[in-house]
């Protein structure tokens, strides 16, 4: 591959097609607009975050280290790949062959440490200080969701000026794509669009923390949305669902939901996400908008919805057997 | 109304593809386009060229063009009336209607309804859109290149551009892209499955030949004659239009490949395309060498194709795997 140069005021993100949905507007009964973060370079939004947090911290550094091997490791090695500077990740030894060849394959060294995340995220951390590396964190870091709100200001472009979304519609994991849509929505003075948050039952810790009032620590993750296995939501996002400034509705699916979910969405929109974007799309398809608008919850006479489909490369087809044969039997 | 109605495709870069190749592969998402492929490029143009102040436009498509078709009527807020014939399935008819268009169901094969589709533009004063054949269609899609060139970036040129040919309406948009942007040079692949062949017949043939029937499984490429243009294109000097077919299974391979590295869906037609590299069309050219050993990044067109779904996998896998 040619090389790349460091160009200091480059994005490593891309501005991806907003489509409408003419299935998934029927469903709901207004206009459903799709932004296609699957399409994305390493495959979800997470470049956007990731990609603003190395150029913004590691652009003369020795490296990034990452303990993700899932979107964010992929969106890290992408980066660093990118500026030219080592990416190292550090995966548990549950990690799939498979993924560690991706990640090598985007140019970065891979190192098995521990047996689960929390290990390989202690090397991760520990390592980034002796080693002087760039960590490059899943969710919790403000230079995240700053990167993550350009995509609301695609969106508002991409609408025109006289179109403003009724709801944005966007799956929860540890928080950060959500403090990045309301970052955004900040941004383009949308703070009173609601946002309907949405997470899978058994890795659900942003409505665990909403209905304790508190931030909760779950004690598994018992969902297979893995994408979406944050135990604890971060600081930022809980403080924003006890703002009165914003309205933040958290919904929770099944993982059968989440699987209709994507099974729909490969048959009639010709795309293949993970479980954890599933969990979004599952608001259309198993009708989390509706019984909200039935709730008095959002506007009867409900604006332009907006997906944000997350995206997500660890899934396959032989994923996606293996998650019908577990989910339903 | 300047307005375009086309979107400017991701180009991504494919780890899997260019392991396989040898070399960096680019794949331009057309399939991300409004209305499921890039015929909202050449069919946004002519619309907006000829049916701006029209009564409406009339298309003899079911499939992508009408699609196309029937959302940049929508989006310009004139009628559409799509004419297919009985053999279209209920779905396409449905997923046209659902797009705003007006189906007629005319006759028994695409030629009917293409008669009649002609006849109407006639009598009713409404602007035809033909599927490939027309210059307006040609520079519309040959926006595409200009895209791929502000991605590359200046220092970057491809080592050949892959695309799947029905009729041949893609591949003039792509020269003409290529001719726009001074890359005349750059080697295309020109992909079919035998079958849905028109256009290597006649590259053998040495002229224009219209195949007897279309027995392919890659439905999107059916057109029966290559329109001139594309021809003369093949006989030209100063290009490089290496024409190579494949077989529907490696086709179908090669949407399930596709499927399940890159997580997109695309139809027979497309499979055509990604074919050149998932079946070693790309390597072996190499190897006659008639594309250069040490090549450049190849740009693979992703044409899309919205008249695909599980069923339809299910289907073709049953009947050629």
């Amino acid at each position: 591959m040619e090389g790349r140069k460091k160009v200091k005021d480059e994005v490593f993100h891309l501005n991806t097609p907003l489509l409408e949905s003419i299935n998934m507007s029927k469903r709901v009964g207004t206009t459903v607009y799709l932004k296609m973060e699957n399409t994305q370079p390493s495959g979800s939004f997470k470049i956007r975050g990731i990609g603003h947090l190395c150029q913004q911290l590691a652009r003369h550094s020795k490296g990034v280290i990452c303990s993700s091997g899932g979107n964010a490791g992929m969106a890290a090695a992408y980066a660093a790949q990118k500026m030219g500077v080592p990416a190292t990740i550090i995966v548990p030894s549950s990690t799939p062959p498979l993924v560690v060849q991706r990640l090598q394959d985007q140019g970065a060294t891979v190192k098995i440490v521990g047996k689960v995340w929390d290990d390989a995220n202690t090397e991760a951390l520990k390592l980034a200080e002796t080693e002087g590396l760039t960590y490059v964190p899943p969710f919790d870091h403000p230079l995240l969701w700053k990167g993550h709100a350009s995509m609301i200001a695609e969106v508002t472009a991409s609408l025109g000026p006289s179109v403003k979304p009724g709801a944005v519609v966007v799956s929860v994991g540890g928080g950060g794509l959500l403090c990045g849509v309301i970052q955004g929505l900040k941004d383009v003075g949308w703070t009173d669009v609601p946002i309907v948050a949405m997470e899978t039952v058994g890795a659900d810790c942003f409505n665990a923390a909403v209905k304790a009032g508190k931030l909760v620590t779950l004690d598994d993750i018992t969902s297979e949305a893995k994408c979406l296995g944050a135990k604890t939501a971060c600081k930022q996002v809980f403080d924003y669902s006890q703002s009165s400034e914003l309205t933040i509705i958290s919904e929770l699916v099944t993982d059968q939901q989440a699987l209709h979910a994507i099974q729909t969405f490969l048959d009639e929109e010709r795309v293949l996400v993970e479980m954890a974007c599933g969990a979004a799309l599952a608001a259309v398809y198993s009708g989390v908008i509706v019984r909200l608008q039935n709730e008095g919850r959002l506007p009867a006479l409900l604006g332009p919805l907006v997906v944000i489909v997350c995206g997500g490369s660890t899934i396959n087809m032989e994923q996606l057997t293996y998650l019908k044969h577990k989910l339903q039997s």
